[in-house]
């Protein structure tokens, strides 16, 4: 376990540490139990304790956030010096352990439905007056894997604070920029004015950040890269270029250009031009996609280069080449994501995306 | 009353109801409204443990959600609950925003009670005056006063509910109900929310029988006529006023059914042959498919489903022959030519069913 708590630290007399989740920038996370309650809870601890009166602030803005789509705040407690935000514990992980960081990009039907769930949960923060400002893949928890159960965003309080970081970070020029953790993982996703002009970024902040993170999802990587040579062509205004595979196979150019055309107005440089959150949800709510469960499998067989086989815990499933979106190359052995509809002799499965093995 | 922490601070007088009280605070920490309902557990300690393990259990979008407890005895406790801003149902009666208004806010409802359901427990209570729609729209329901686990200890002495909403077995002496009981509960609130008031009927001790197709003969203002409910919906709702608990459907039947109802004629199918996307949906509802001699199928949208409306020759969809009357699964490829040619003798046609996500 990292961080000052170990197993069976009781904080507050009520919450029981029992495991450590994760730890970013700016605090420590751990899962704990509500002895009180007797339920788990999520509970977050700042990494700098200079920071705490900041923590309760963040605390009370993430508080006035009451969403489906947003992670909710229980409690916040003192013990000792130590502070503590307590969050509904999300089983799950985020979007970047979850999908992002084995398939680089989703089909565009799950695609469009993290842009929908995402932009509720952020229009539902804007309504209550609350801007994230640090929107990323590691502030985005996913229930149920690619299934997509759940998609809720979490940290809208911790959003104040992080800015603090990242406008000293953005003050002290682009060496303080890379060294700073919380604004190297912010950094693809960060709107130019969160770079030119830290202090006085609003809601279109997270508009383009939840654009850029579309952009991700769609076409497997950030829209202006990563580390130092994201910020220059962030600010440099210039439109990044869509991969070709967005569009080359019918059976998803229609949604995909949807999708990426909203992702593309989300991005542009001057925040007046990008659309409201409500837009996007409005555009999202008329868009058709699918929402079946997704399973996992390997490639079996492919005939003719046409059609072929999915091995899965259960019997094969049927697959025809062109139901395969992405970049990667659909071959024997390739480890895929699908969802699977009835047939005769084998279910069909559509559509089907190459991920990388699973790390053991 | 015993005083509550501090940090909890009323900000308005204490409604009592029947067996408990609520007051209104202000969390002083997270500087958020709060509703605290006192339980006083004199006679009735089970229904105060049970009504706890109920909302603790729940994991809903559409059920209010427990954020602290207060113990202040055994036998008296303070549940600190979110405080959903807004009216109930039954304070705020309009009438319902069009068929789609009235199938979403029945659809939230319906999906509420049945997380309820999913885990074992009965509501007792459902009506207008306990569900609250919040200020993005999201309906919660609220007041488990007399929720208890179903099952077979699910048996009470006396009268417990409220007129007009109560099932008639809950009049029997020594009444035995299961979870139909809610599903009464929520075909009285389907009426009321359509017309601002119950019939005679239901409002008799102990309720009669509605007429049969009571719900065919409502109308939904819209413009200057209204617009009927669909026939299926008619049927559930009627059902769900059944006088035998037997009769009436599950609540997640009524949901799905409304869920259907809701994206009624917004589905689309993108069907590819050779290469070249069309659309089939509610501006272009049939498709002929043909290949030469060899077989042909006329595909057609009623608003809910794909299905075949005629076919000859050799169909196959998703590697099974086809008829008239079939209808499409979700994904699937038609192959006009039998398995048994050549595969360059055959063609196929992917058909990709999807509709918008109800999302809220
Ligand atoms: N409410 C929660 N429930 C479960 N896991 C969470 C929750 N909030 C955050 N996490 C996990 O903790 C990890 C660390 O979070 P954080 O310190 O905020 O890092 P980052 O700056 O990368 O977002 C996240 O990547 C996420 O996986
Ligand atoms: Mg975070």
């Amino acid at each position: 376990m990292s961080g000052p708590h170990g197993a069976g630290d009781v904080i507050d007399g009520r919450y029981e540490i029992r495991s450590d989740v994760g730890e970013g920038g700016m605090q420590f996370v751990y899962a704990a139990h509500d002895k009180l309650i007797g339920r788990m809870v999520a509970l977050k601890t700042p990494k700098n304790k200079s920071a705490t009166k900041r923590f309760k602030r963040s605390a009370i803005v993430a508080a006035k956030v009451n969403h489906p789509n947003v992670a909710k705040t229980l409690d916040y407690v003192r013990d000792g010096t130590n502070r503590y935000l307590i969050e509904e514990l999300i089983e799950g992980s985020d979007l970047q352990d979850a999908l992002l960081h084995r398939s680089g990009c989703l089909d565009p039907y799950s695609a469009a439905k993290v842009f929908h769930h995402l932009a509720k949960g952020v229009a539902a923060a804007h309504h209550a007056g609350v801007v994230h400002r640090d929107l990323k893949p590691t502030n985005v928890m996913v229930v149920g894997g690619y299934s997509l159960n759940e998609i809720k965003i979490t940290d809208f309080g911790i959003a104040k604070m992080a800015n603090e970081e990242l406008i000293e970070a953005a003050e002290g020029g682009t060496s303080t920029m890379t060294t700073s953790q919380t604004a190297v993982g912010a950094l693809p996703y960060m709107a130019p004015e969160a770079i030119e002009t830290p202090r006085a970024v609003g809601s279109a902040a997270d508009v383009w950040s939840v654009g850029a993170m579309m952009f991700h999802l769609l076409s497997g990587a950030p829209p202006f890269g990563t580390g130092l040579a994201a910020v220059r062509r962030i600010l440099d205004g210039t439109p990044p270029p869509t991969p070709a595979f967005l569009t080359a196979n019918p059976q998803f150019a229609s949604l995909a250009k949807e999708l990426m055309d909203v992702a593309l107005q989300c991005l542009q440089k001057n925040p007046d031009d990008r659309p409201m959150a409500d837009e996007i949800v409005t555009l999202c709510g008329m868009l058709c996609y699918s929402i079946e469960p997704r399973a996992e499998g390997v490639i079996r067989r492919i005939d003719y280069g046409a059609y072929g086989f999915i091995e899965t815990e259960g019997p094969d499933v049927f697959f025809h080449t062109s139901s395969v979106y992405g970049p990667r190359l659909v071959q024997v052995g390739a480890n895929v994501i699908f969802a699977s509809y009835d047939g005769g002799g084998a279910r069909r499965a559509h559509p089907v995306v190459v991920v990388d093995a699973p790390q053991a | 009353m015993r005083t509550l922490p501090a940090r909890y601070q009323p900000s308005g007088p204490t409604v009592h109801g029947g067996m408990s009280s609520v007051a209104f605070c202000m969390d002083k920490v997270l500087e958020r409204p709060v509703a605290v309902k006192f339980l006083q557990a004199t006679t009735h300690r089970r229904r105060m443990d049970d009504e706890l393990a109920a909302l603790l259990k729940m994991r809903s979008k559409h059920v209010v959600q427990i954020y602290d407890l207060c113990k202040f005895s055994d036998n008296y406790i303070g549940i600190i609950q979110e405080f959903i801003d807004g009216k109930d149902l039954f304070e705020s009666f309009a009438p319902p925003n069009g068929i789609d208004g009235y199938y979403r806010q029945l659809w939230q409802i319906a999906s509420g009670i049945s997380d309820i359901h999913a885990v074992d427990v009965i509501h007792r209570d459902i009506k207008p005056n306990n569900v609250k729609i919040d200020p993005e729209g999201v309906i919660k329901i609220f007041d488990f006063g007399l929720a208890r686990d179903a099952g077979p200890a699910a048996a009470t002495v006396g009268f417990v509910g409220t007129p007009g909403f109560a099932a008639p077995e809950l009049y029997a002496t020594a009444a035995k109900f299961t979870s139909a009981i809610d599903v009464y509960a929520f075909g009285a609130t389907s009426l009321f929310m359509a017309t601002g008031d119950l019939t005679p009927e239901l409002k008799a001790i102990p309720p009669a029988p509605l007429p049969t197709g009571y719900f065919g003969a409502i109308r939904i203002p819209t413009g200057k006529n209204g617009t009927a409910l669909s026939a299926e919906v008619v049927r559930l709702l009627d059902a769900c006023l059944a006088k035998n608990p037997n009769d009436r459907p599950a609540i997640t039947e009524v949901r799905d059914a409304l869920a259907r109802h809701l994206l009624f004629d917004r589905h689309q199918a993108l069907v590819v042959f050779r290469g070249s996307p069309s659309y089939l949906n509610a501006a272009n509802r049939a498709i002929a498919l043909r290949f030469g001699t060899v077989g042909s199928v006329d595909i057609a949208y009623d608003g809910l489903k794909f299905a075949v409306t005629a076919a000859s020759g050799e169909v196959y969809i998703n590697n099974r022959p086809v008829a008239t009357g079939y209808q499409l699964p979700g994904c699937c490829v038609v192959a006009l030519g039998s398995p048994a040619r050549r595969n360059n003798e055959r063609v196929f046609i992917t058909f990709d069913v999807s509709h918008p996500e109800i999302v809220v």
